[in-house]
């Protein structure tokens, strides 16, 4: 079976969101049999705004990331979530 | 880890089980990637037990061990250094269900290395990642023909899998006399750095020396300019800032841009990158810029940005080429799943199945097929449902990708090979 690692880059919905309340509400929604490894970072990418990467463990099988982007999608003050790299374990 | 040298994105791709893990577990050890604390650790250990010979999987399980202990920080993936090159590795996951991922990801593979068992031979996913890697953009290929150990070093077998590997090969225009075909023992280390004792009757380049033969890709900032748009946001006292990964080309300040497919046009007024000004973006930066004479309802996700001058093709219909990696029953025309392109996700309707491909000779087997099913290569037209930004792979490789998605699953993935414009 195995665990792939999903980097993902989450943006906010606007300039003024939270990063904070973000992260937490981020780990919260993570779904069962997923977990995030490590820390949420913030990079900042231009303007004031921030994105948040996210390194999220999950099985190698059926759905993919599918669960977690879409656990992620319906998080207040996220507004896009994008796979940046993808590896197995 | 030397800055210095060039840098190069590798894929492990290959069926489940024919010791992917181990190829890359191998070629980390021996590249003298694992770290120094481990190989420390390692020497203490083998000296006290005397149990040497168990070197290499001792060091796998204790980097499996150290990723689960969360001390390993960037696991997505891994790092090492031939001779000329820099590599970073990713070991593509097995399920289907990730072939998304990969074709709208952002890391973008410059080789691969397939591994294909040589006790089975090519099986299912050997098929399907074959095709992957060619429609992902992969033009540098290394097979290793991998576990001899487990058919006795036998040149027999080895030929009779590279005879099976490149009829495939040859189907989707890879050039099997271009293609080193390596017999390896990932976990013996057989022809990894060195050539082998082992394989006496094999001459050619050893996994290492293969790397070292890879070229680097020129970057793609001779193409026409396209940024796939991830989202626009309106920031005060700045105005609309989309933000996206340039794709291809350059574009400078003071340029003249479009949004296609709506034709929103304006001029740019200032890039940033990490917070900071830059003067002109180039391939691979991660950017929002600030656009005059467009507000933020103009411009959304999905959207491409490109110059006036040579703006992003709109299709009206494209014809590509598609592998089904799975689905229930079988595919006719009037299908119509969502394409996941670049940013953008739009239904698009199959308007007729043109051509069917035979996975063993290449050739058409047949000319307008009734129906595809799982495992079929074929050429289909076509018709998205809304207006959409799509380029040949001849011509802009980066935007010329697509995954089809239907009930939860990835249904097939494919490459634009024609676009009629609207």
């Amino acid at each position: 079976m195995g665990e792939v690692a999903a980097k993902m880059k989450i943006m906010p919905s606007d300039v003024e969101t939270d990063l904070g309340k973000l992260k937490e509400q981020l780990r919260a929604a993570v779904p069962e049999g997923s977990e995030i490894y490590g820390e949420i970072v913030e990079e900042p990418v231009a303007f004031g705004l921030k994105a948040l990467i996210v390194t999220v463990i999950v099985g190698d099988q059926e759905g993919g990331t599918e669960a977690v982007e879409e656990a992620f999608a319906k998080v207040e003050g996220a507004e896009n979530i994008q796979i940046l790299e993808l590896g197995r374990l | 880890m030397a800055a210095d040298k060039p840098h190069l994105n590798l894929a492990v791709i290959g069926h489940i089980d024919h010791g992917k893990s181990t190829l890359v577990g191998r070629l980390m050890f021996e590249a003298g990637a694992v770290p120094a604390h481990i190989i420390e650790k390692f020497r203490a250990e083998a000296k006290e037990k005397g149990k040497e010979s168990f070197a290499f999987a001792w060091v796998m399980d204790s980097l499996k061990e150290e990723r689960e202990r969360g001390i390993t920080i960037d696991i997505a993936h891994k790092r090492f250094d031939t001779d000329k090159y820099y590599f970073t590795v990713v070991d593509c996951p097995g399920h289907r269900d990730f072939v998304k991922n990969m074709i709208t990801g952002a890391s973008q593979a410059d080789a691969a290395i397939l591994v294909v068992a040589a006790p089975d031979g090519v099986m299912a996913q050997t098929k399907e990642h074959i095709f992957l890697s060619r429609t992902l953009g992969i033009n540098q290929l290394i097979v290793a023909v991998n576990k001899m150990d487990a058919v006795e070093y036998s040149e027999a077998r080895y030929k009779e899998v590279i005879e099976q590997v490149s009829a495939i090969l040859k189907m989707i225009g890879f050039k099997p006399s271009e293609i080193p075909f390596i017999p390896t023992s990932a976990f013996e280390g057989d022809n990894i750095t060195n050539s082998s004792e082992n394989t006496p009757w094999y001459k050619g380049p050893s996994i290492m020396q293969a790397l070292d033969q890879l070229t680097v890709p020129t970057k793609p900032d001779t193409l026409p300019l396209r940024i796939p748009v991830e989202d626009a946001y309106t920031i005060s006292g700045i105005g609309t800032v989309p933000v996206g990964r340039v794709e291809t080309g350059v574009m400078k300040k003071g340029d003249k841009i479009i949004f296609m497919p709506t034709g929103t046009a304006g001029e740019v007024k200032s890039i940033e990158m990490h917070h900071e000004e830059i003067a002109q973006a180039v391939p691979g930066d991660n950017i929002g810029w600030n656009v005059r004479g467009v507000g933020k309802g103009d411009v959304r996700r999905g959207d491409v940005c490109g110059h006036t001058s040579n703006p992003p093709s709109v299709a009206d219909e494209f014809v590509g080429q598609i592998v089904v990696l799975q689905h229930p029953s079988a595919i006719t025309a009037g299908y119509t799943p969502v394409f996941h392109s670049h940013t953008s996700q739009v239904a698009c309707q199959f308007i007729s199945l043109d051509k069917k491909l035979d996975p063993k000779t290449g050739q058409v087997k047949e000319e307008n097929p009734t129906f595809i099913k799982a495992g079929d290569a074929a050429i289909v037209t076509f018709k998205p449902t809304r207006p959409m930004v799509i380029e040949p792979v001849k011509e802009i490789p980066q935007l010329g990708r697509f995954a089809v998605r239907d009930m939860g699953m990835t249904i097939a993935a494919g490459m634009c090979m024609s676009v009629k414009q609207k």
